[in-house]
């Protein structure tokens, strides 16, 4: 277009020389003249270049940039700030963005996961559950009684110790129905998945993922086909899921670690006819096309009772029974985790609220600065529309910087994120940036933009020139009123920081609550080690027992050891669940007569540290012989036995029925409460007996790996990492195919479990020194501009004689003024918003006195930092400098 | 009429154009041409500033009232010829009417008493 527009005016030029020539003009001198009497082409070109509706309007844009590229980098400071808080907003928001997508909103990798819902049993007993697993018979039953789902598929996790190629190692795997795969609407990489008739005991085939495919297997496609030892079994590989494929998938709930290799679930006769056991199976379906889950759930309901008469007569006159429920899969996932993780996202949206208010801010500041250079623009014709152009050409260049840097500062969040947070994460592993959330961060930095443009427009007068030109301390209304704009962005900031600090302060003080929180037992140097011991080489009782002997002996013996111990888990995990009855007690008692039973080997209490309060701890004889003897917690002392000395009382499993076979047990001591959930949650009642009391019949016979877990427990006198090694030369001595799963300090494991509650306070600490500082620095933009518009005023003032302490007072006030308004409407909002988080807090009121007190006084604090400075300047300004200067 | 003619500044701007569009109802012509055609019908009197002329025909052209084309010209030069379009002709009846009608009302006022 510039090249025709030249075109035009060199043929007009031509023209007129012609002309000129023509009439007589000599040839140097028509030239010059035709040239002249154009005029200025490179005005001409200008104005050209604006009558253009398109090109002209981008080429203008580009001037304009260009122009606020240049004022930019003159002003370094104030471009350094806005782009430093624009990109910590937006870093943070993108961070926690990618996590919430991840968890929530990504798809769940299965086809039309909509149509996938998770089912559960409803027992009494598990009251604490949202819903419990299935037993196999009531799975079968369900599985073949079922009209709303296309499948239903059981799946239950087990550990597996891989061995044979390269080291031992222990994996986490699943047993599945043989339709799970068809259910989940996913097809293997490699190979085929499982076939129906092998959905049976003694089919030895395995499909593998698509992570030990690589790692151990290089990703060879020959691996299909080939065996690979499972619990020292051969298994045959007959296809490897692809990459994406995760399952069972991370969550709160069992049965939540993705396999490494599935096999088929192969339900034996004894599973098939044992009502009322096993409780422990996931089970998940596939709603039939047009079926919607409240219709699922009414059939549940008939097909419960159903199954409850399929249930021994016994256990009905018992009062037990059984009801199913429904949840989609996503819904079951992401459950527990949504509300926290919301909460983040709301604390974030403040966060960059905060930014916004405070950038906003800084650029109204620079508008004041530059209403001399605005009305010189506007007498020189300028339209408005061109002022704003040039105006958000310099916010939009800090918004692209700051979304740049915000999105690298992200990229830096999510990878420092610690692997304890990422593994209580579904779908964690797959936390990354991707488009959605880079568009989430454009939309952010635009609507930043947009917003920064807008706010000076209500300050930009009318594109008259005149009184601004001529006195910049004038009070024009416009000026005034952004004055007042400014305050309110100011005080918007404190207010936020109000809100962000007092939410920090709240999940603090909970957090801090918790890890005080006596747990019942002792877990400093206390080293604990995982073990899964393998049907093969310990397909036995004699052996397993022989192996518990064995590692006892050794551990005990460890230099540095002051005792050690065996159980079937530690403190803040549970093992089995059962049915008692308790002698003499009413049946009708109104409680599930249910408890958590661990079995232990050797001085276990004393191990972990755990108070006996009445009776006494199982005898090394009891440790060796059964005896029928059983310790148990307070609260099942007192739920049964209310008011009465529990030693000497006998209980035993199964329902109170005359027909029970179970002998009964005695207790002979009882323990303080020790945890069975993540820290902070209730202790349920709980039952411990000694493993020479494990059934030999299970451990000869049941192929499960029920019975073979075992948790060692060494108290040492020093550091217990310093044993780590020493541990694992005596596993290895006893066994050294054996695969030890961890080896780890009691603290660590009880650090663990308290990591997402850490986490919270953590990330909403940093928002909320990240906004203190913003509403510091917000105050501190604010006072410093205005004492800077105001230097001829003071200078005035301090001519006159004003003392410098009355101008440092007057900044200060100015500025405590707006804080306490922030304070006051803060401290409300933070009322009202602590309420809706208080179900989250552990043991901490919602209206804690001690934080609401604080925050106000940090809050001041600061603010008073961020005034003196400015103040100071102000005092210090010298009269004779303010007077002759502008 | 719009707002073009009610800032003085504008009012040449807005006469200019009604001039072109009144040369170009003659047929089309190109930039030159033009020049010399209000030149010569004005007997002499109007003469545009050529630097003025590109600008208005410009935006003339954006605003669809007049359409363009390269062509050869009577001298073997490429020039650019300008044309009017329908919304052009319109608008020339337009601004004719307005125009005839404002300089009646001025000329009444200048005679008046």
């Amino acid at each position: 277009m510039e090249r025709e527009l030249r075109d035009e005016i060199a043929f007009h030029v031509a023209m007129r020389e012609e002309q000129l020539r023509e009439a007589g003009v000599a040839d140097a001198d028509a030239g010059t003249r035709a040239r002249r009497a154009f005029g200025g082409a490179a005005k001409v070109r200008d104005e050209l270049r604006e009558t253009w509706a398109f090109a002209p309007r981008l080429s203008s844009l580009l001037q304009d940039v260009r122009y606020a590229a240049r004022t930019l980098r003159r002003n370094r400071g104030f471009a350094g700030v806005v782009m430093l808080t624009l990109a910590f907003g937006i870093g943070i928001n993108t961070a926690t963005f990618s996590i919430v997508n991840a968890v929530l909103i990504r798809p769940l990798g299965f086809a039309e996961p909509d149509r996938l819902v998770m089912l559960y049993e409803r027992l009494a007993a598990f009251d604490d559950l949202a819903g419990a697993p299935f037993s196999p018979p009531d799975f079968l039953d369900l599985a073949r009684e079922q009209q709303s789902f296309e499948g239903i598929a059981a799946y239950v996790n087990l550990s597996v110790e891989l061995s044979g190629r390269g080291e031992p190692v222990r994996l986490d795997a699943a047993k599945v129905s043989a339709n799970l795969f068809q259910t989940l609407g996913v097809q293997p990489l490699h190979g085929r998945g499982l076939a129906l008739e092998e959905d049976r005991p003694g089919v030895d085939v395995a499909l593998l993922s698509w992570g030990l495919w690589q790692t151990r297997y290089g990703g060879d496609p020959s691996i299909l086909g080939q065996t690979v030892t499972l619990d020292r079994r051969p298994y045959t590989v007959i296809g490897v899921m692809p990459a994406a494929f995760e399952f069972p998938r991370r969550g709160p709930s069992s049965n939540n670690k993705p396999a490494s290799v599935w096999i088929p679930m192969g339900f034996t006769d004894q599973q098939r006819q044992a009502r009322g056991n096993e409780f422990n199976h996931g089970v998940v379906g596939r709603l039939k096309p047009g079926r919607s889950i409240d219709q699922a759930r009414a059939e549940l309901d008939v097909l419960a009772s159903r199954i409850n008469a399929n249930y021994p007569p016994v256990a009905k006159n018992a009062g037990f029974s059984i009801g199913l429920s429904a949840v989609p899969l996503r819904e079951a996932i992401a459950g527990q985790i949504e509300r926290p993780l919301l909460l983040l996202l709301a604390a974030v949206g403040l966060v960059l609220l905060v930014t916004c208010a405070n950038v906003a801010n800084l650029v109204l500041s620079r508008v004041a600065s530059r209403t001399r250079e605005i009305a010189v623009r506007t007498a020189l014709g300028s339209s408005r529309i061109r002022l704003v152009q040039l105006l958000l050409a310099e916010t939009a260049i800090l918004s692209v910087a700051g979304g740049l840097l915000g999105t690298l500062f992200s990229r830096l969040i999510i990878g420092a994120l610690p692997a304890s947070v990422t593994d209580t994460l579904p779908a964690a592993r797959e936390m990354s940036i991707d488009l959605r959330v880079l568009a989430f961060t454009a939309g952010v930095t635009i609507a930043t933009s947009i917003l920064f443009a807008i706010v000076p427009l209500m300050t930009i007068e009318r594109g008259v020139p005149g009184p601004a030109l001529q006195d910049e301390t004038a009070r024009t209304t416009a000026g005034s009123r952004r004055h007042r704009v400014q305050a309110g962005l100011v005080v918007s900031t404190v207010v936020l920081a109000f809100v962000l600090l007092a939410g920090a302060g709240l999940f603090v003080r909970s957090f801090s609550a918790l890890m005080t929180t006596d747990g019942g037992f002792d877990s400093e140097r206390v080293l604990t080690a995982s073990i899964t011991l393998p049907r093969a080489g310990y397909a036995t009782a004699a052996r397993v027992r022989a192996f518990h002997e064995a590692l006892l002996t050794r551990a005990s013996a460890l230099p540095g050891a002051r005792s050690a111990a065996l159980t079937t888990d530690l403190p803040l995990e549970r093992y089995e669940r059962r049915m008692l009855s308790a002698e003499g007690v009413d049946r009708a008692l109104g409680v599930p007569p249910s408890t958590n039973l661990s079995w232990v080997h050797g001085p276990y209490f004393q191990t972990l540290g755990i108070r006996v309060t009445r009776g006494r701890a199982f005898l090394d004889v009891e440790r060796v012989e059964p005896r029928r003897v059983v310790i148990v917690n307070e609260r099942l002392a007192r739920t049964f036995w209310p008011g009465e000395d529990a030693v000497g009382k006998r209980l035993r499993w199964g329902l109170d029925l005359p027909q029970n076979p179970n002998p009964w047990l005695t207790v002979v001591g009882v323990i303080a409460d020790v945890a069975d959930g993540p820290l902070g949650s209730e202790p349920f009642i709980h039952a411990y007996e000694p493993f020479s009391q494990f059934p030999d019949f299970v451990l000869d016979n049941i192929p499960s790996a029920f019975g073979r877990h075992v948790k060692l427990g060494v108290r040492t006198d020093a550091d217990p990492r310093a044993l780590v090694p020493a541990v694992r030369a005596a596993l290895r001595d006893i066994d050294r195919q054996l695969a030890v799963e961890s080896i780890v300090t009691m603290d660590d494991r009880l650090a663990e479990t308290v990591a997402p509650r850490r986490l919270s306070a953590l990330t909403l600490s940093g928002f909320a020194i990240g906004s203190l500082v913003l509403a510091a620095i917000g105050l501190y933009g604010l006072l410093a501009f205005t004492v800077a518009e105001r230097r001829r005023e003071i200078a005035v003032r301090l001519a006159l004689g004003a003392e410098p302490g009355r101008i440092l007072r007057m900044v200060i006030g100015q500025g405590l003024r707006l804080v306490s308004i922030g304070l006051a409407v803060g401290a409300a909002i933070a009322y009202a918003a602590a309420r809706a988080v208080g179900s989250l807090l552990y043991q901490i009121d919602s209206h804690d006195m001690l934080t609401f007190g604080t925050v106000p006084v940090v809050l001041v604090l600061i603010t008073v930092l961020a005034c003196v400075l400015p103040a100071w300047r102000a005092s210090c300004v010298e009269p004779i400098v303010a007077l002759r200067g502008d | 009429m719009g707002t073009d003619e009610s800032k003085p500044a504008d009012l040449l701007q807005g006469t200019l154009e009604l001039l072109i569009l009144r040369t170009l109802a003659t047929g089309e012509k190109h930039g030159y041409e033009i020049a010399e055609w209000i030149h010569a019908a004005s007997a002499d009197a109007l003469s545009i500033e050529e630097g003025a002329l590109y600008p208005a025909l410009h935006r003339l052209e954006v605003r669809g009232l007049l359409a363009a084309e390269w062509a050869v010209s009577a001298n073997n030069r490429r020039a650019k010829y300008y044309r009017l379009t329908a919304s052009g002709r319109k608008r020339l009846k337009d601004t004719t009417e307005s125009w005839r009608r404002a300089s009646t009302a001025v000329n009444r006022v200048l005679a008046a008493g």
